[in-house]
This record gives C-alpha cells, sequence and structure tokens, in this order.
C-alpha cells in the first residue's frame, strides 16, 4: 500500500509540473498580444466617456490614431487624468478620470468623462469587474450608464452630501439620482461609493490642471 | 464490452447520447451563452477543442495513473486545456472573449467533460477516445447553435449578426435572456425525445 501511496504523489507532483510548464508556455507566448488588446480597450473606453467618436468596428490602428491624436495623459499627485482636446488642438473637451474601488464580489474598474467646466459628466464605463453575470454585471449596460451622460456635477466640496446616489429604479427624483439594478444592492451601493470617492478626490485635482 | 466503430461512437454522440437532450449535461452555458449565435459558435468550438484532447490525454495515461487519484488527474488535465483556450482567445478574439467573460473558465465545471473521461476514455485506447470526444463536443455544439438560432433571430432578428428579420417586427426581450433559453432548450428536448422515441419503439416491435 505505502508503495501505491509514495507513487501518486510522485506522479501528481510531476503531471501537475508538466501540465503547469505548457500552461505557462503558451501564456508566455502571448502576453505581449493580450497586454496589447487591454490597452486598446482601456483607450476605447476613454474616448467613449470622453465622447470623441470612433467609428463602428474601428481598427486597433484606428483606435490608437484617434487616442494618440485627441487625448493626453497627465499625472496629477500619483492618478492618471486624461485630457481630451479638441480636432486642432487647441481647446480641451473633457477630462477622464479613472473609477476604482471595491464592488460586491471584487473590485470595479471604470472610467468617467467630464466637461472642461467641470460641471457635467461626458459619460461613464466600467472595463472590469467580478460582479454577477445578469445582476450586478448589468453595470456595464447602456441603459445604466446612459444615465449619468450630461448629469449635472454638484458643487458640494466640504460637505458629505454623496455626488450621486442609486436608488430603487423607479424612485430616481432629484437630478443627482439614478436607478440602482433591481436584485443587485450590493453592487449598486459598492458603485456608488466608488463613483463618490472618485469623484471627491478627483475634482480639486482637475481644478488644478484648468 | 464490444469495440464500438468509429461511426458508432459518432452516433452516439451527436444523437443517441446526445449529452444536451439525453443525458442534459452542459446546461449552465446552454442557457447562458446562446442568445448570440457567433458566441456559441466559439464556445462549441472550444469545448470540442477541450473534450477531445482531454480524452486523448486520459487514455494515454489510463494504464499509468492510479485509481484513487483518476478524479485529480482528470481535473487537472481538463482545467490545463481550458486555461489554453482562455490565453488564445483573449489574445486572438478578445471581444468574444469578454462577451463569454466567465463561461469559458466555466467549460472546466461542464459535465460532458468529465464524463467523457470517466466513462470512456479511461477505458478506451487513444484514437476512440479521440473521436468520442469531438463526437460529444459536436452533439453539444449542435444543440447549442440550434438554441441560439432560435434566440438570435427572435431577439435580435439576426443570424451571426446579419440582420434577417426586418425592424418593423418587434423583438421577443425574452429570448435574450434566460428565460428564453429555458423555453427553448425545453422544447429542443420535447422534440427530439420525440422522434428518438418513436424510432425505439419501431425498433422494439421490429426486433
Amino acid at each position: 500500500m505505502k508503495k501505491i501511496r509514495r507513487f501518486s504523489i510522485y506522479y501528481m507532483f510531476l503531471l501537475t509540473l508538466i501540465f503547469t510548464v505548457v500552461v505557462t508556455a503558451v501564456y508566455e507566448i502571448h502576453v505581449d498580444r493580450i497586454e496589447v488588446n487591454e490597452k486598446i480597450k482601456l483607450q476605447k473606453i476613454i474616448l467613449q466617456v470622453l465622447d470623441v467618436p470612433v467609428p463602428e468596428g474601428a481598427e486597433d490602428r484606428e483606435v490608437l490614431d484617434i487616442f494618440n491624436k485627441r487625448v493626453k495623459s497627465k499625472d496629477v499627485e500619483g492618478n492618471t487624468i486624461y485630457i481630451a482636446t479638441s480636432e486642432n488642438g487647441e481647446s480641451v473637451e473633457g477630462y477622464a478620470i479613472g473609477l476604482q474601488g471595491p464592488g460586491f464580489w471584487g473590485p470595479v474598474y471604470g472610467m468617467m468623462g467630464i466637461s472642461p467646466q467641470l460641471d457635467r459628466v461626458l459619460g461613464i464605463a466600467f472595463y472590469k469587474h467580478s460582479e454577477t453575470p445578469g445582476l450586478g454585471g448589468r453595470i456595464t449596460e447602456f441603459w445604466f450608464i446612459d444615465q449619468f451622460k450630461g448629469k449635472k456635477i454638484g458643487d458640494i466640496q466640504g460637505e458629505q452630501k454623496p455626488f450621486f446616489r442609486l436608488k430603487s429604479p423607479g424612485t430616481a427624483k432629484a437630478s443627482n439620482e439614478v436607478d440602482a439594478i433591481t436584485g443587485a444592492t450590493g453592487t449598486s451601493r459598492a458603485v456608488e461609493r466608488l463613483i463618490n470617492k472618485d469623484l471627491r478626490r478627483s475634482l480639486p485635482l482637475l481644478a488644478q490642471l484648468r | 464490452m464490444a469495440k464500438l466503430t468509429s461511426q458508432a461512437i459518432i452516433i452516439k454522440g451527436l444523437w443517441t447520447d446526445n449529452p444536451v437532450f439525453r443525458q442534459i449535461l452542459g446546461i449552465c452555458s446552454a442557457l447562458a451563452v446562446t442568445n448570440l449565435m457567433v458566441n456559441t459558435l466559439i464556445m462549441g468550438l472550444s469545448l470540442i477543442f477541450v473534450t477531445a484532447l482531454s480524452n486523448v490525454t486520459v487514455s494515454i495515461l489510463r494504464n499509468i495513473t492510479p485509481t484513487r487519484i483518476r478524479m485529480m488527474v482528470q481535473t487537472l488535465i481538463i482545467a490545463s486545456y481550458v486555461i489554453i483556450v482562455d490565453i488564445l482567445l483573449k489574445a486572438y478574439l478578445p471581444d468574444i472573449s469578454e462577451a463569454l467573460g466567465a463561461y469559458v473558465g466555466l467549460i472546466i465545471t461542464n459535465c460532458i467533460i468529465m464524463g467523457r473521461c470517466e466513462a470512456f476514455a479511461r477505458q478506451n485506447s487513444v484514437w476512440p477516445s479521440f473521436v468520442d470526444g469531438i463526437a460529444s463536443g459536436v452533439g453539444y455544439a449542435l444543440v447549442l447553435l440550434a438554441v441560439a438560432f432560435f434566440r438570435e433571430t427572435a431577439g435580435f432578428g439576426s443570424v451571426f449578426g446579419l440582420p434577417v428579420i426586418p425592424s418593423e417586427w418587434t423583438r421577443w426581450t425574452i429570448m435574450v435572456m434566460p428565460p428564453g433559453a429555458f423555453f427553448m432548450l425545453g422544447v429542443i428536448i420535447w422534440v427530439v425525445r420525440s422522434i428518438g422515441d418513436k424510432e425505439l419503439k419501431k425498433d422494439e416491435t421490429t426486433s
């Protein structure tokens, strides 16, 4: 019996080693390509929230060109801010800030576009999360993020009032309220928290840039 | 146990022992990814790839794998192939990888693959195991494509993204959501079992 058990252990160890090496090799071969894909995806999101038009079905090369032409990134106190400039590069057309915070299951990552006067939301989008598909995962759906488009950002520095509130669908009344997601209370509360936190943190930094 | 010909294996995987409508396996992904045909196609191809290769690997190792740890070994093999598929999708088809999301990883938990490894690949040689993996995978993929065909045409009015139904016709949005998949799958199981059971009854009376 002992002999068989020892063989099982060696066998399992060796097999795991072989497969781990193979999987790692496949990953290493493709890691650069995957990173380029991630970069293009982020650039598409940033262009989207800044309301910079990208043609339907644009190739990666085209997205890269539009991004490099219309968007500059700047580092302010450790935060990366993306600045959208007009076609001729003369005027600023918006700022994009990162949204990041704990969701219900895991970290949620998004971007928010803000108007040059810092008074309106140009758009938001979420590009990475681990929320429940069909429930919390609906934060990526058009109807949800479209609610924020054009919303006024209140001037509430110094107070603890939130910039935006997520309310039960159908009960959102005030100009700073939007519909939460039915059946996804945890995700809705988490997203509300992180949007407010990042706005509170980023608005003073954007004011410095203007 | 009589040795099965390749043809017999294929017929079993596609019809008589179809994993979805006979064995009722792999239902989770059948409901989740079938709202669009292109997603279903990639999911089906991924599953065929993983099932075939897992079957082959389990078959190659069948005589030296200690029986007590065979399930750990099968899980290791299946998980490795699924991760490789996930990496390849992320690298070459990033949009589809995102659309499929967690469901690619969930192929590891798909009972069809483990089922074939346990029931077939463990006791059979490499080539029949390979054929069985392909047949079961194709059986799964065809059923899912059938479900997806109805869900996409009724819910989006398109087939593989190409619009086929004029936009004046009201879309059945429920078909895009899981309940629509449940109904569609139920109807398909009902139809094929009615045809299949009729065949069985005929065989019983003639033999």
